[in-house]
């Protein structure tokens, strides 16, 4: 047994232990257990090593199996890392809370167990064909997940899985093409007949796979279902499939799109003469999901939606990052996935931890909670931080490569959508954090408490993953490293502390440095000098000669944006719910029609006739 | 350079910008003065400004994130000043470059905000909400700004930036080569700087002078530090991309200066902007200016 399988095999295995674990309370407190022991393992296993699995399978003549190589390696440490998290979160009062109000801590688990193992056994896909299985693995274990919480959670879930069963489809159309036209289903033998394929054929190879795996990236015009799919799980599970679950499909991507069919060949394949290809065609899809998303998120009144918004964006800085291919762009693209997750992990659950004490997440019902729920409010201002990619936090990091890697490429426009994206998340995540924490205490929040440590203990361990992967990027950069060779890119000149590079470089150690020093001076001139601070009541305030009572509501919160809305609150029609929409009333319509039709006729003769038609198309040359 | 050099080099660009920055607040106030036909204050007013509100007796503080905000927001801009290259110092200039240095400044915004949110008064929220917005409006033209000038340069290493412009003299400075670049970068810098048209954040009849309104004491006195290097980050920051930076510190201090005068000098003529006016105005014509830029560079 390699350690591949024996990987494997202790995530399977979890599957049982954790619904075992769930079900007392002191059992319980040994849910991330297993998580650890996956983790430990996998950081044994070298990322620049290929890791074999005993396993092999032959099927239509093809040997099939698993294996995991530097890509797949970097993509496994978030997913062990965000189920590590999200079992220690669940693991203490919030668990015995969540059984207590009549949920299922052994669903829970056994979903999230296997949500892991699917993850795995995709990342360790070393075919088409067990690329595929992995991928469906992953859909459909993603269910569970999002329905838990029941009410709207169901619905969102459903149309999660329609979406998905649609990508799935293009990704098995893509597969059987790619068998057809190649005679081979193992990247060795088909990858050396794609060069010979006519244009058209790869470019609907193309069309496929990148539509297939930008349903669970949530691409647009495919973003619908994902928000309230994440938003409106339960905390663990939100902030699981929140941080990493989407990420799959850039995995794909990176496999079948960068690796197989290659970059090079992508630009090849004009779309608009001297004009457009179809990388500038992926990477506006991607600006596009920058973009629309992360305003969308903008007018969010509920925090998880909100966030869950702004994950849909930050994979457009995945996808735009990978798709330039360059050394730095597509190392930033990467980078970004696992900034991404610690950052949303962290966000999400800070979310839940206040929803757990104040039972809401509307964000015009609270305010002032720094006072209440100091740990919390550090660790989504710090996740806030990473989020907008401003330094000192990992999110800068990553963020700073795309758009490196956009201005050496010469893509103006593209740099302005990737920077209007990043100011529209501070504005968004200024909102978060003031709605929430800053202004206004309300009376009945007077006497809540900070979360307890079981929850707040791994939001500060993933803030301090964010801080020190923010000054020391080098540490994750060479695992990037070792995915973008796993994958034929290009690696950038890094570092501990950034990247160097003859056209200007970073260096995060540097920069932090002098962050942290100024941050030094200006509390030396704050503490040091002056008179003492004399710390007031929230209501001794200067309200224009008027008196502030407690009973009266004076946070601002609602339209919070109101003169940038006045100039984009027309844009937010809904266009993309209307086209959602129409395609639901078309696909109705024509399902009415062939009933109808079915039945009017007579069901036999149709029957026969189809019959027929498959026989002659089965035997006829 | 040694290691001591650098971090003496550290110790000194953020004194000298804070000295240069009262000087630039001692020469905004007297070009308000003239135009408004008045005398104007003494030369030391700034910083006897500065030590009259520390030393005020009654410091109100809202809690601790207001008390970090106000330290944010002078922080983040003594790290700003260190990847600014001044003549004769480079400081980290070359470790960080253009773009890291776009969102360190970012850092004070961020900080003041947060320290304002922790007041609790509505007043305060409301400034920071249109001073937020302003920045997604200034900061659209000024991106392309950025990108046009790392372009044409191709870098985005300050010091070489400075260094290509000095190297071919006047005639290859950023203003000559870019000069639609260069007029939205000054679009930009006037609205980055918070000043008339676009203070509506600060609105003093309408939301009490918004963000300051609970800011006292050495709170206010902290601003006051923050509005120094924010005027010498900005007249700085514009001498390097498009006026070839400082070749000695005769005409780096003439530069920044002659930079700073100008918004000053509009700012004294012009009413305040409602704040959709004002995106509506900054995504008009600087993004249209810097955009033709960006194209005749390319």
């Amino acid at each position: 047994m390699t350690h591949l399988d024996l990987l494997l095999l202790v995530a399977l295995i979890n599957l049982p232990v954790a619904w075992w674990l769930a079900g007392g309370a002191t059992r319980r407190r040994l849910l991330a257990l297993p998580y650890g022991l996956m983790l430990g393992m996998l950081l044994y296993m070298d990322p620049g090593a290929t890791w074999d699995s005993g396993l092999s399978w032959v099927f239509l003549g093809q040997s099939l199996s698993w294996r995991l190589d530097g890509l797949g390696w970097f993509f496994a440490l978030p997913t062990i890392g965000a189920a590590l998290a999200a079992a220690a979160y669940s693991s203490g009062e919030w668990g015995e809370d969540f059984a207590g109000a009549g949920g299922s801590m052994g669903w829970l688990q056994l979903a999230l167990a296997a949500n892991v193992f699917a993850m795995l056994v995709l990342l360790a896909a070393g075919d088409l064909l067990t690329l595929f299985i992995g991928w469906e693995l992953v859909s459909w274990a993603g269910l569970p997940l999002m329905v838990l919480a029941g009410g709207a959670a169901v619905g969102a879930g459903i149309r999660y899985i329609t979406y998905a069963m649609g990508g799935g489809m293009a990704v098995l159309l893509g597969v059987v093409l790619v068998y057809v036209w190649t005679g081979s289903l193992v990247p060795a033998d088909f990858m050396a007949v794609l060069p010979t394929l006519a244009s058209w054929q790869v470019g609907l190879l193309v069309a496929l796979f990148f539509g297939g795996f930008g349903v669970k990236m949530a691409l647009l015009p495919f973003h619908l279902w994902q928000a309230p799919a994440y938003g409106l799980s339960v905390g663990p599970a939100a902030a699981f499939l929140g941080a990493i679950s989407s990420r799959m499909g850039l995995f794909a991507m990176a496999l079948v799109l960068v690796k197989f069919i290659t970059l090079e060949r992508l630009v090849d394949l004009t779309v608009i003469p001297g004009l457009l290809d179809s990388r500038d065609v992926l990477a506006w899809v991607a600006a596009f999901t920058i973009i629309l998303p992360t305003y969308t998120a903008l007018k969010q009144n509920d925090a998880r939606l909100l966030l869950a918004w702004h994950g849909i964006g930050q994979g457009g800085y995945m996808v735009l990052g990978l798709v330039m291919g360059d050394a730095m762009g597509s190392a930033g693209g990467l980078l970004h996935v696992f900034n991404y997750a610690t950052n949303q992990a962290v966000l999400l659950l800070a979310v839940f931890a206040v929803m757990h004490r104040t039972g809401t997440a509307d964000l015009n019902r609270m305010g002032g909670l720094i006072v209440r729920m100091p740990l919390s409010f550090l660790a989504l201002l710090i996740g806030i931080i990473g989020l907008a990619g401003l330094p000192p936090m990992n999110g800068f990091v990553s963020k700073w490569l795309v758009y490196r890697s956009l201005v050496l490429e010469g893509e103006p426009l593209l740099f302005l959508a990737a920077i209007i994206g990043t100011l529209g998340t501070i504005l968004s995540v200024y909102k978060l954090i003031h709605n929430i924490f800053l202004g206004q205490l309300r009376v009945e929040h007077e006497d809540i408490r900070e979360a307890p440590w079981s929850m707040t203990g791994p939001m500060l361990v993933l803030c301090a993953v964010i801080v020190v992967t923010g000054t020391m990027p080098g540490l994750v950069l060479g695992v990037v490293a070792d995915a973008q060779q796993a994958i034929g890119l290009a690696v950038p000149d890094y570092h501990l502390g950034g990247v160097t590079s003859p056209a200007g470089g970073l260096d995060m150690l540097w920069l932090n440095g002098v962050i942290m020093a100024g941050f030094a001076v200006g509390a030396v001139l704050f503490y040091g000098f002056g008179g003492r601070t004399k710390r007031v009541h929230q209501l001794d305030n200067y309200a224009g000669g008027h008196f502030l009572t407690a009973d009266v509501r004076y946070q601002y919160s609602d339209n919070f944006y109101p003169g940038l809305m006045h100039h984009i609150g027309g844009w937010y029609r809904g266009s993309f719910q209307w086209l959602e929409g129409a395609l639901i009333s078309v696909v109705d319509l024509l399902a009415t029609a062939l009933r109808g039709f079915y039945h009017q006729a007579q069901p036999a003769a149709w029957v026969l006739f189809t019959i027929t038609l498959g026989f002659a198309w089965a035997v006829l040359p | 350079m040694s290691i001591t050099e650098l971090l003496l080099e550290l110790v000194l660009m953020p004194i000298v910008a804070f000295v240069i920055g009262l000087f630039m607040v001692l020469m905004m106030r007297r070009i308000g003065a003239r135009l408004q036909r008045r005398v104007g204050p003494p030369v030391f007013q700034p910083l006897y400004d500065i030590v009259k509100l520390y030393g005020k007796r009654t410091q109100v503080s809202h809690g601790l994130m207001h008390d970090i905000g106000i330290v944010m927001a002078v922080g983040g801009y003594v790290a700003a000043e260190t990847l600014l290259p001044m003549p004769g110092m480079n400081g980290i200039a070359e470790k960080g470059g253009l773009i890291a240095l776009l969102y360190v400044i970012m850092i004070p915004s961020l900080g003041l905000a947060l320290g304002v949110g922790q007041c609790a008064n509505p007043n305060g929220s409301i400034g920071i909400s249109r001073a937020l917005t302003a920045m997604l409006a200034y900061d659209i033209p000024f991106v392309i700004v950025i990108f046009g000038v790392a372009w044409h340069f191709g870098t985005t290493n300050l010091v070489e930036i400075i260094a290509l412009q000095q190297a071919g003299g006047i005639a290859t400075w950023g203003a000559v080569e870019m000069p639609l670049l260069a007029i939205a970068g000054l679009f930009g810098m006037q609205a980055m700087l918070g000043k008339q048209p676009f203070e509506i954040y600060v609105a003093p009849a309408e939301i009490a002078t918004g963000p300051m309104v609970e800011m006292g004491g050495k709170y206010l006195g902290g601003l006051f530090v923050m509005q120094c290097f924010q005027l010498y980050t900005a007249a700085v920051l514009y001498v390097t991309l498009f006026l070839g930076g400082g070749e000695n510190w005769l005409f780096f201090l003439i530069k920044i200066f002659a930079v700073v005068a100008i918004p000053m000098s509009i700012a004294f003529l012009f009413p305040r902007y409602r704040t959709e006016d004002l995106v509506g105005l900054l995504w008009k014509w600087p993004v249209m200016a810097a955009l033709i830029g960006v194209a005749l560079v390319m």
